[in-house]
């Protein structure tokens, strides 16, 4: 069976030899996170591409649209063109702002949510780091984008920007809370933090999160758009009200590093809402006879779920601020806290005080 | 009560969304919706009266203009942008012998084509990709709006058949 386990297996055996015959064997340990970092790199570039072509796909569809379709096979290469106007594009500043901040904040909005896919396990054994804290590793990680939004829109020394950075930081922070809440109803369940262990769980438990956890689900996806600012969620950088908040000021490469920071969050809190109630790398049950390798079921169900997350974008209209504030602070963080004591509940009396 | 209204409102709110989102992917997923023309591939037929450019109709059999340069369309335009010559034939009929319409100025208001009493001035509705490269060339003469009116004209009944614009299947 061709497994994620045996890809690492044969490519680091091939390395390894590799480095034999240059006579670098010694410098392996220092190599070999450089080579995982650079495929990591290309890969989320990669699949960044496509998913941005799908996004434009998918709203053009439901607008009775076609969308792109004329650079390459279905338009499949029109974010190519767009990274290549983007990166060969003039970089436009603003005289006035603060040089430093200005400039390391597309930097940290890029690398904080990147970080992130360093615990995300693709196949049983295929993970860059399998962190026994890796859920906690994330939700911290990810954290960073705050800070990286904040300095955007203070150093850009723009009051629109500024505005879309405050109204940020309010946003991730409150979202921040029911997120995390709807996390610990599983890691109570398996009484683990690291995301390999909670997918081998599953497998021995025999049933998905999503089935007992369906309210965590749910809670968890829209905490993570909130995060993710993407609509309806998208006040830290609405269009019609903001022209385009914290980056406003940002052209070219750096805007680049923005977006593509957008969208690895949105690959990043998918891959998680993956692992944690859709089973990982394990193959859907009524379809186990096509045999597919791991990490072709998880990329399935990554793009399933970014699907849902592209459907939430072009289906609902973006809410007001103190609709945001009432809607996280009133509704999802009691019900995730409701969510926590029922299941604690239901797992005390289901399988006594040594249920792990 | 309040609890109750409290869960009611996030189940009423929960199953609207879910209604937004079976709406939105039907649409996605019925990919027959799509209603985009594609322009320089895929016309849309136009309907036959469409007022798309104005031509001078040329009689073939008589192999010679209908217009016989009663100037009637020149005095009709708001912006004086006809102008033709015409002469006296042998057999004392008035014949048109240059005629000049500067589309650069002209409005398309359609008096010149009201105003013709010999049906010698028309709309057309096939020609309609009017875009030039230089001013120059809107000045037209008898030679570029020479137009031979078809033999069957189109019935209304069947243009009507043809533009009905395919609808919007679902929802």
């Amino acid at each position: 069976m061709f497994t994620g386990e045996n890809i690492i297996q044969i490519v680091s055996g091939f390395l390894h030899w590799a480095y034999a015959q240059v006579g670098i064997s010694a410098l392996a340990g220092a190599i070999d996170p450089v080579i995982t970092a650079i495929v990591m790199f290309g890969f989320i570039s990669v699949f960044v591409m496509f998913l941005v072509w799908m996004e434009r796909k998918v709203s053009a569809h439901m607008q009775s649209r076609i969308g792109p379709n004329r650079v390459g096979p279905f338009g499949l290469l029109q974010t190519v063109a767009d990274a290549i106007k983007l990166t060969t594009k003039e970089d436009v500043k603003p005289v006035n702002r603060d040089k430093i901040p200005y400039f390391i904040a597309p930097i940290v909005a890029f690398v904080a949510t990147f970080m992130g896919m360093v615990v995300i396990p693709f196949d049983k054994g295929m993970v860059v780091q399998d962190l026994n804290v890796g859920i906690l590793y994330i939700i911290a990680i990810t954290g960073f984008t705050v800070i990286a939004i904040l300095t955007a829109g203070w150093s850009s020394n723009n009051k629109f920007a500024l505005l879309g950075g405050f109204r940020s930081a309010a946003q991730i922070i409150s979202y921040e809370v029911p997120l995390v809440l709807s996390v610990v109803p599983i890691i109570m369940i398996t009484g683990t933090l690291s995301l390999s262990g909670i997918v081998e769980y599953q497998q021995q438990a025999g049933y998905w999160f999503i089935f007992p956890q369906i309210v965590a689900f749910i809670i968890f996806i829209t905490s993570a758009t909130a995060e993710a600012n993407r609509a309806p969620f998208d006040i830290p950088e609405a269009e019609s009200e903001l022209i385009g908040g914290f980056h406003t000021e940002y052209s070219g490469v750096k805007f680049a590093m923005f977006f593509l920071g957008e969208y690895i969050a949105v690959v990043v809190s998918s891959a998680v809402a993956v692992t944690l109630f859709l089973g990982g790398w394990l193959p859907v049950a009524f379809l186990g006879f096509l045999h597919l390798p791991g990490f072709i079921w998880f990329l399935i169900k990554l793009v399933s779920v970014i699907y849902l997350v592209m459907a939430f974008r072009w289906t609902f209209p973006r809410l007001r601020v103190d609709q945001l504030m009432d809607f996280g602070w009133k509704v999802l963080i009691p019900l995730s806290i409701l969510n926590i004591l029922i299941t604690a509940s239901v797992w005390l009396l289901l399988y006594g005080k040594g249920a792990q | 009560m309040g609890i109750l209204k409290y869960f009611k409102d996030i189940f009423s709110g929960l199953w609207n969304l879910l209604v937004g989102l079976s709406v939105t992917s039907k649409y996605f997923l019925n990919f027959k919706a799509v209603t985009t023309q594609q322009y320089p591939e895929e016309r849309l037929p136009l309907p036959a009266r469409s007022r798309s450019m104005i031509k001078l109709i040329y009689d073939g059999e008589k192999d010679q203009f209908n217009c016989v340069a009663c100037l009637m369309c020149a005095k009709a335009c708001p912006n004086s942008c006809i102008k033709l010559e015409g002469v006296r034939q042998a057999d004392g009929k008035r014949r048109m012998t240059t005629f000049k319409l500067d589309f650069s100025t002209c409005i398309f208001c359609g008096y010149c084509v009201e105003a013709c009493g010999f049906d010698a001035l028309t709309f057309v509705s096939e020609e309609y990709e009017n875009a030039v490269y230089k001013r120059g060339s809107l000045l037209q003469d008898e030679h570029a709006m020479k137009w031979v009116r078809q033999a069957q004209p189109i019935a209304p009944e069947e243009q009507k058949k043809e533009t009905v614009i395919p609808a919007v299947v679902g929802a």
